[in-house]
């Protein structure tokens, strides 16, 4: 919008292009290949993107705020177009396999985006990325607990390890919660290595069950996603805004 | 002026500038300012809360 503030009027030059690759790309993927359909996406959701990254700016407020709401409309019929879809796929099964597992992935990625997105809006990096962890932190505990139930230690030195292995995996979760506060680009940080770990100690067991794709990657989203969407606004966040004693917890 | 002059002025499409006048959209403050200053009013005057909006 600079170029209007100077008075100087530019054609949506943006929409132009982003309209020219949608039609391209639409026409391609019919006569030549659908691998071709990539431009049409490029088109449909690039420059969109470029927005959000602060690259393009070419629309003022009252467009962004329309793109933004018809954003959250798209969002819920998406999701809940994805919802029927997978339920009509697997009615009869326990399992995702095939089309819905890809599905279920898309509706993944469509909810976490929508959740941290608003949840680092609304509450900003600190708060959201210590709740997160909390809630991490809850989930292991019960997983741990649940484990230790499921198989009962037989001797108390067995009991105490098991306990001290429970400790391990989750204290650390607990202690990046408060430290979030204290040291938000240091632990933000180390919730991007935790994350990259995480990722290293998950992957080989995906390849050795020969998981499908779609499984290994709505895994990611569901595990990895939290704490590197965390980590990044972190590190982005930093502690430029002077809100180092502000309540977290 | 016309809406044009005005949207050119204060940096933002004709269509805003007429969602704006037809009460479809609320201003930001920034913009709002933006819009006084060129007319060299205040924002109170330009702009005023409709029916029950006054009394919330």
């Amino acid at each position: 919008m600079a170029d209007h503030a100077n008075g100087r009027r530019l054609p949506p030059l943006a929409g132009l292009i982003a309209g020219g690759l949608v039609i391209l790309g639409l026409f391609l993927s019919m006569f030549v290949g659908m691998g071709f359909l990539i431009l049409a996406g490029l088109g449909a959701f690039g420059p969109g993107i470029l927005r959000e990254l602060g690259w393009l700016r070419d629309q003022d407020e009252f467009q962004r705020e329309a793109a933004y709401r018809a954003g959250y409309l798209a969002y819920l019929m998406g999701g809940l177009a994805a919802v029927f879809a997978i339920s009509a796929l697997r009615w009869q099964d326990a399992n995702l396999e095939g089309p819905a597992g890809w599905i279920m992935l898309v509706l993944v990625i469509l909810w976490t985006t929508w959740l941290f997105s608003s949840l680092l809006r609304y509450w900003g990096a600190k708060k959201t990325a210590s709740r997160v962890l909390i809630v991490f932190g809850s989930f292991w505990t019960v997983f741990v607990i649940a484990a230790i139930i499921g198989e009962p230690p037989s001797t108390p030195l067995e009991a105490m390890l098991a306990t001290l292995m429970g400790l391990v995996v989750v204290v650390p979760f607990f202690v990046l919660a408060w430290t979030v506060g204290r040291w938000p680009r240091r632990t933000g940080a180390v919730l991007l290595v935790v994350a990259a770990f995480l990722f290293m100690l998950t992957f080989p067991t995906w390849l050795a069950r020969s998981l499908e794709p779609s499984g290994m990657l709505l895994t990611s989203a569901l595990l990895l996603v939290p704490l590197i969407a965390s980590g990044l606004a972190l590190l982005r966040e930093g502690s430029s805004d002077g809100e180092q004693d502000e309540e977290v917890g | 002026m016309t809406q044009q002059d005005l949207a050119d002025r204060v940096g933002v499409t004709r269509q805003t500038i007429l969602s704006i006048e037809r009460g479809k959209y609320n201003p930001s403050i920034g913009l709002a300012l933006r819009l006084a200053g060129i007319f060299g009013v205040a924002v109170e005057t330009l702009f005023e809360l409709a029916g029950e909006e006054n009394h919330g």
